[in-house]
């Protein structure tokens, strides 16, 4: 979907891809909503800070109208426009994929086709502790609180509060690693041998001849693209 | 009578420390017997805990001398994959003893038998059957990461005797949930060792619980054993409380009205709530 999204010719094709073809699938994946809103706000800094440069400070031009000694130029306008398009299209297709797929899915299909399982863990592990590390942060932070700490008010007194909440929370997440590391031999995880899997990754008839379709698509799309210049 | 773990003469010293944490210590846990190990920290009642699960000194390398037998294996040629499956362990806290990696609770308990390489029908069987016995079989489809300390300590012990050891060692399991997380637990690790005659071996400073519910209670201090019996006999040895033993509620009761005359001459003190009340009316009657 990226490949083809970004295969688009044209400034206004990538847009038309993911209003013809990310917009349906979000819907069709019921996290539309989620998906508009995290892309708007992922993207949003990006694309404002493209406008900005290359709207105004695009060498030479088409001036559309001045602020001050600077110049809004049509070719810095079209840039961004196309360059908006294009990181709207990376971060709305990989917000996409992780609102849709279930990560231990995901790596238990990659295993099966050769992933080690050690590396499936790691990554796996890494996405599913995010909410406790979130949620240790903010029991540090009201620790903090309790202390007197002050964690709100202007940018340097939030700066200050950096140090105190990163250093106990690096150490505690350290001092945890023993742990979660003799959790995991007290359940075999380092037993050599073949692992199995309680969960089944099925596959239906159609869904390799979809694979095979879309990435033939792609192709399609990038030779149609060149072709297009 | 089997004997599930035997300590024969066994002192251990963490790596980069001089002072042994383990000295000298022998112990003879017979199967099916709840051992209680208590201490103040430092004691050396974790790794004691270790030892017995043969993390010591397969994970922790350190020195170990002396002889460890843990379900007719040698600790120290049997590799810790093979160990895990003969003497579970269960640590402090719930938290970081949670996978990471799975989204149900089911899926959680079958983390272990995953590793261990077993079919699919059998692995499920032994889910339910495990989520059943620690009454966690509405919770199955669950997140672990949204469960509470206690059903989290209980999955985790679900999934620890999925993996089918004879021993149990639990290390502080309750130490850092709420009461009715501890409640939870503790009835089942009851039910565990009355219905399904597991050896339990369980370091937990909650004395009421065990004084009512161990066989046996082994006292650690300074990593070397100083009391041995059962919780009445262990509970009240005035030498155990001088090394830091606490004492129950009950114990406490009846050593107050035994200084005031108010306690039966002759009788042991009281450890549990039954001797107590047993204990107050033979003094109220005499």
């Amino acid at each position: 979907m990226l490949v083809g999204g970004l295969a688009m010719p044209g400034t206004w094709g990538v847009y038309a891809f993911m209003a013809l073809v990310v917009l349906p699938l979000a819907s069709w994946g019921r996290v539309l909503k989620e998906l508009v809103i995290a892309t708007v706000r992922v993207a949003f800094p990006f694309a404002l800070s493209v406008f900005l440069i290359q709207g105004f400070l695009w060498p030479g031009g088409t001036p559309i109208f001045a602020v001050g000694p600077l110049s809004l130029k049509s070719e810095g306008l079209a840039f961004s426009v196309a360059s908006t398009g294009r990181i709207l299209m990376v971060v709305s297709s990989f917000l996409w994929f992780a609102f849709t797929t279930r990560p231990d899915m995901l790596m238990l299909a990659l295993v099966q086709r050769g992933l080690p399982t050690s590396l499936s863990y790691m990554i796996v592990a890494t996405l599913q502790i995010v909410p406790r590390f979130q949620a240790r942060a903010a029991a540090i932070l009201d620790a903090q609180r309790a202390r007197g700490v002050e964690t709100g008010g202007n940018l340097i007194h939030r700066v200050r509060t950096v140090l105190p909440l990163v250093v106990p929370l690096i150490l505690s997440s350290l001092i945890d690693v023993e742990e979660r590391a003799l959790a995991l031999e007290a359940r075999g995880f380092s037993r050599p041998g073949v692992k199995t899997s309680l969960i089944e990754v099925r596959e239906a008839t159609w869904e390799p001849g979809l694979r095979w379709g879309i990435g033939l698509a792609a192709v399609a799309l990038v030779v149609l693209s060149l072709w297009l210049r | 009578m089997e004997i599930a773990i035997q300590l024969d003469r066994v002192s251990y010293t963490y790596p980069g420390v001089s002072s042994p944490a383990l000295k000298d210590v022998s112990l003879a846990v017979p199967a099916g017997q709840i051992c209680a190990v208590v201490g103040a920290n430092g004691a050396g009642k974790s790794t004691l805990a270790f030892t017995i699960a043969g993390f010591i000194p397969h994970f922790y390398h350190g020195t170990l001398q002396g002889e460890v037998t843990v379900a007719g294996k040698k600790t120290q040629s049997t590799p810790l994959s093979e160990l895990v499956t003969q003497a579970g362990l269960v640590f402090q806290n719930p938290f970081n003893q949670i996978s990471g990696t799975k989204f149900t609770v089911r899926e959680e308990i079958a983390f272990g038998l995953e590793n261990l390489g077993m079919g699919r029908d059998e692995m499920l069987a032994r889910c339910e059957a495990m989520m059943a016995l620690v009454g966690i079989g509405d919770l199955a489809e669950r997140s672990p990461l949204g469960l509470s300390g206690g059903q989290i300590q209980r999955m985790v012990i679900a999934s620890i005797l999925a993996m089918g050891p004879q021993i149990l060692v639990l290390d502080e399991p309750t130490s850092q949930l709420d009461p009715v997380g501890r409640r939870e637990v503790l009835a089942s690790i009851r039910g565990l060792a009355e219905e399904h005659a597991m050896t339990v071996v369980i370091i937990e400073h909650h004395l009421e619980w065990l004084a009512a519910n161990a066989d046996r209670m082994v006292v650690l201090a300074d990593g070397t054993i100083i009391a041995d019996g059962s919780p009445g006999e262990v509970l009240t040895d005035e030498a155990a409380w001088q090394r830091g033993l606490s004492r129950t509620r009950y114990t406490e009761a009846a050593r107050q009205a035994s200084a005031r005359d108010c306690w039966p001459a002759g009788r042991r003190l009281a450890v549990t709530l039954d001797e107590a009340e047993e204990g107050f009316r033979a003094a109220w009657t005499s």
